[in-house]
């Protein structure tokens, strides 16, 4: 029987030697796009019925690991007792389980701990960390880290840090330097919320930039955590040769109204960059720093109209009503309409006995269009 | 050499065109379905890429971020009027911190502006426009005096005939660095600002190098100039008040033909091309600009009948005209779920204007086809749409008349003819199949595996049914670019969506 199979594959393989070569091609391609197909039919079917499987399992599982939980730490009896956490006692048998010893099970676990975490804080988020502990996930979320994958140690590093578990700096800081910005933004906010001590170290060694995505998240744990020791971060604008992190500790300065970094900021008012020195001006706008207002007008006409809008911004939050005579005259005379907006908006917001006589004034001697950006800006229906 | 030497020893004229012909059609049609394989191979690892990096991201850091950037969302609308009010509802549920919704009241002669002006107690207001793009005249801008619509803008304009000239009067009041462009019939994904957004604030920088003291940061990077995602037919969808409640496939055969080349134009195509930074345009129903470049690049052509192409083909020539990189990217999620054209009249005058839209796109480019100097948009975006998108159907349409002669003079060697056919007809349910598995990879949109086989199976009888109608249209596209026959917009049909059943007089898509 074999025999009689390889020697029907020969001859078709001796048929098909004699055809011309595009029809060989084609013959290969006809074989190559069928299995191709049936294969991604058979995917598809696949993938369908492993999720459907894996929701099944979830859904068994999920009460058992939540009834655990609410055993162990929501209505664990020790709690009112007031003992130290440390010394509170699970019961060693349902922790022994042997379901929780296959690893599916102990992710689950690991991602319902971790949701309950976000949850509670206080002594049962103390106690759900124990529980953590106590089974021995960390080596789990460990095992992780040391993958090659760098999805894997991600997912450790989210896992290691929602459970408040140490990583040594010898691990974690090289990971903030990553070249995959992915691990790096991930290592970069792990290393702020577990280092207590120096949280913004890697801004030191820091040669890859924070993007402005990775910002978001790093300035919502900056913002959020209440124990995290806030520097000045003047240190980092006057010495960081990254632009990127010298981008967001200007928003962190502002955010914190670091009132004693304004010299620092005011220095990069002489940054080449125009993009970088309109930051600059617009972090020096939120401190409401009146001490660079008059720099501020000095500088205004050798700028570019990016930086020329946020002067005009800033004179705007800052309000001394020094300069109004200043913004009147570009609210009349630039030929720019943007600038015009902001120099409309910077009077309205003086909000002063003179900066209201200005506008009257303006709204009785000018023209139509003129009054029309006042009015504009004046109305409180236009929120942008 | 062969051929030429065939022709002068010979002598026979057409049989010597005929040998030719079908060499150029056989490296043609290989070298095409060797592209296909390759952007499946390229879809695939993007895909992949896009889901890795994800899947550990919290996209709702940014719904409370104060360093989120503002994002304007502009929507044309004309003869809206059964739809509008729940449609507006929907766009003004994003999640996200910082956007303001722009209507667009294209002239409408139904009562789309009085809806909205009653539903959402707007007031006309002192308006300071002015017109950085191009636009027929501005009437009125409304406000609402209700602070829970106070995202809300509508602006009455004069009929522009084009979706293009509405959304250039969206855009020069757009307060925001950020634009969205979209239908109002569209059923947009809640996180659609967030997912759209973001790789806008992701790509990859590199740390300056100042030279002598003079260089910027921005020369330095790639500027995300667009982005867009994957659109879908919602026509036989669950819709709740312009909320998706359930996504199916659609029923009807057109819709349904509709869905599956969306997905594999996307997920296959786009995607595909993402990898390599050749993404040749942003759909019309869901695209996130850069307004600068946008505007600086001149906004949308309302001449034009491929305006979202011809934008991204303007926005990249203007950054490479300055010197300046930029990328143009794709999610590979459906976030916009639109309403497909279900019969075949509305159906053929979308794809003639699609077919004369590229036409026309590689006339008035055509400077920038096989240019160099504009990188991948000149050796690869604009060659690749040339060659197998606009010379396909006339390729095909000539190949299918040479076939008939070959038969009619019993030229033609049957057994290997049907090979070739095979070969063609396996090979491209084959990469339909590949692009619904690459969906299936990024979300599962059917609740059952029946609804998601059943949309593949179209794949078998594409050839034979869609396809010969697409070709046809195509053709037809053609013809009035060349002619310069006067594009007659008509009604599109509206199906209307979920338990609204009226049908709408709109502008076809």
């Amino acid at each position: 029987m074999w025999s009689d199979l390889v020697d029907l594959l020969l001859s078709a393989y001796e048929q098909y030697s004699l055809l011309p070569l595009f029809i060989e091609i084609a013959l290969a391609f006809i074989v190559i796009a069928i299995i191709a197909t049936i294969t991604a039919y058979t995917s598809i079917l696949v993938r369908r019925y492993r999720a459907y499987v894996h929701q099944k399992r979830v859904a068994y599982l999920s009460p058992k690991i939540e009834d655990l939980i609410t055993e162990q730490v929501l209505l664990n009896e020790n709690m009112d007792k007031d003992l130290p956490i440390e010394s509170i006692e699970f019961d060693k048998d349902a922790l022994n389980n042997k379901i929780y010893k296959k690893e599916e099970v102990r992710q689950i676990l690991i991602d319902t701990l971790i949701r309950y975490r976000k949850n509670f804080r206080g002594e049962v988020g103390e106690l759900l960390r124990k529980l953590y502990v106590d089974m021995n996930l960390q080596e789990d979320s460990y095992k992780k880290m040391k993958s090659r994958k760098w999805e894997q140690k991600i997912r450790a590093l989210s896992e290691l840090t929602q459970m408040d578990i140490a990583i040594a700096d010898v691990t974690l800081l090289p990971l903030t330097n990553s070249r995959n910005s992915t691990l790096r933004a991930a290592a970069r906010n792990a290393y702020i919320q577990l280092s207590k001590n120096e949280p913004f170290k890697f801004f030191d060694i820091a040669t890859e930039p924070i993007l402005p995505w990775d910002q978001l998240e790093m300035f919502k744990i900056i913002t959020s955590s209440k124990d995290i020791a806030i520097p000045n971060f003047a240190r980092y604008v006057s010495y960081s040769s990254n632009k990127s992190i010298v981008s967001f500790c200007l928003k962190l300065i502002a955010h914190y109204d670091q009132q004693s970094a304004i010299p620092a900021v005011t220095n990069l008012l002489e940054t080449k960059d125009h993009y970088f020195r309109a930051n600059a001006i617009n972090c020096l706008g939120k401190l409401s720093a009146e001490s660079i207002e008059h720099k501020l007008a000095f500088m205004y006409n050798s700028q570019p109209i990016i930086c020329q809008v946020e002067i005009l911004r800033a004179m705007g939050a800052i309000a001394s009503g020094k300069h109004l005579d200043f913004l009147k005259s570009e609210f009349l005379y630039s030929f720019n309409f943007e600038i015009q907006m902001a120099a409309a908006r910077a009077i309205i917001s003086h909000n002063t006995q003179a900066s209201r006589a200005m506008l009257n004034e303006l709204m009785e001697t000018t023209d139509e269009g003129t009054k029309l950006i006042i009015k504009h800006c004046q109305n409180p229906l236009i929120k942008y | 050499m062969k051929v030429i030497t065939d022709f002068f020893t010979r002598g026979n004229f057409f049989e010597t065109i005929g040998i030719f012909y079908q060499y150029v059609v056989f490296i043609y049609g290989t070298s095409l379905l060797m592209i296909y394989g390759v952007l499946a191979i390229m879809s695939l690892t993007s895909i992949i890429r896009y889901m890795k990096k994800n899947a550990s991201v919290d996209y709702n850091i940014i719904v409370e971020s104060p360093l989120a950037p503002g994002i304007s969302v502009i929507a044309p609308a004309f003869n809206e009027g059964v739809t509008i009010i729940s449609n507006v509802r929907s766009l003004l549920t994003f999640n996200y911190p910082k956007f303001e919704v722009i209507i667009i009241n294209d002239g409408s002669t139904d009562d789309t502006l009085e809806k909205l002006i009653t539903e959402f107690e707007m007031v006309e207001v002192e308006y300071a426009y002015r017109e950085k793009l191009n636009c027929k005249p501005v009437k009125r801008i409304f406000r609402s005096t209700n602070p829970a619509y106070d995202k809300l803008s509508v602006v009455d304009k004069v009929n522009g005939k084009s979706k293009a000239d509405a959304s250039n009067a969206g855009i020069n009041i757009s307060a925001f660095d950020y634009y969205l462009c979209t239908d109002v019939d569209c059923i947009l994904d809640k996180d659609t600002l967030i997912k759209l957004i973001k790789p806008f604030m992701d790509e990859e920088t590199t740390i300056t190098k100042e030279v002598n003291g003079d260089v910027l940061i921005e020369d330095d990077y790639k500027r995300v100039i667009a982005s867009g995602a994957t659109l879908r037919m919602v026509n036989s969808c669950d819709v709740d008040e312009g909320l998706l409640i359930r996504a199916r496939p659609p029923r009807r055969f057109l819709p349904r033909f509709q869905e599956m080349e969306y997905i594999r134009a996307y997920c296959l195509g786009k995607m595909g091309w993402d990898l390599i930074n050749a993404v040749p345009n942003v759909s019309g129903g869901l695209g996130m600009f850069d307004k600068e470049i946008s505007v600086k690049a001149g906004g949308y052509d309302s001449q034009s009948f491929g305006e979202d192409m011809d934008l991204i083909t303007r926005m990249g020539a203007y950054m490479t005209d300055n010197n300046k990189k930029y990328s143009v990217k794709y999610v590979p999620v459906t976030l916009c779920w639109t309403e497909g054209p279900a019969t075949l009249k509305v159906f053929g005058r979308q794809r003639s204007r699609w077919a004369r839209g590229l036409a026309q796109i590689m006339s008035i480019h055509r400077k920038i086809l096989f240019n160099p100097r504009y990188g991948r948009m000149g050796l690869i975006v604009f060659p690749y749409h040339f060659l197998y998108e606009l010379l396909a159907p006339i390729i095909e349409f000539l190949g299918i008349l040479f076939y008939i002669y070959l038969i009619l003079t019993n030229q033609i060697n049957w057994p290997y003819a049907i090979i070739l056919i095979i070969f063609v007809y396996t090979y491209s349910v084959m990469i339909t199949t590949l692009a619904l598995l690459w969906d299936q990879i990024t979300f599962k949109y059917y609740k059952t595996w029946g609804e998601t086989i059943g949309l593949c199976l179209m794949a078998f009888i594409e050839p034979f049914v869609y396809h010969p109608l697409i070709v046809f249209f195509a053709l037809k596209g053609y013809y009035n670019f060349v002619t310069g026959r006067k594009h007659v917009w008509g009604n599109m049909q509206r199906q209307g969506l979920g338990a609204q059943k009226k049908k709408t007089p709109a502008k076809a898509g």
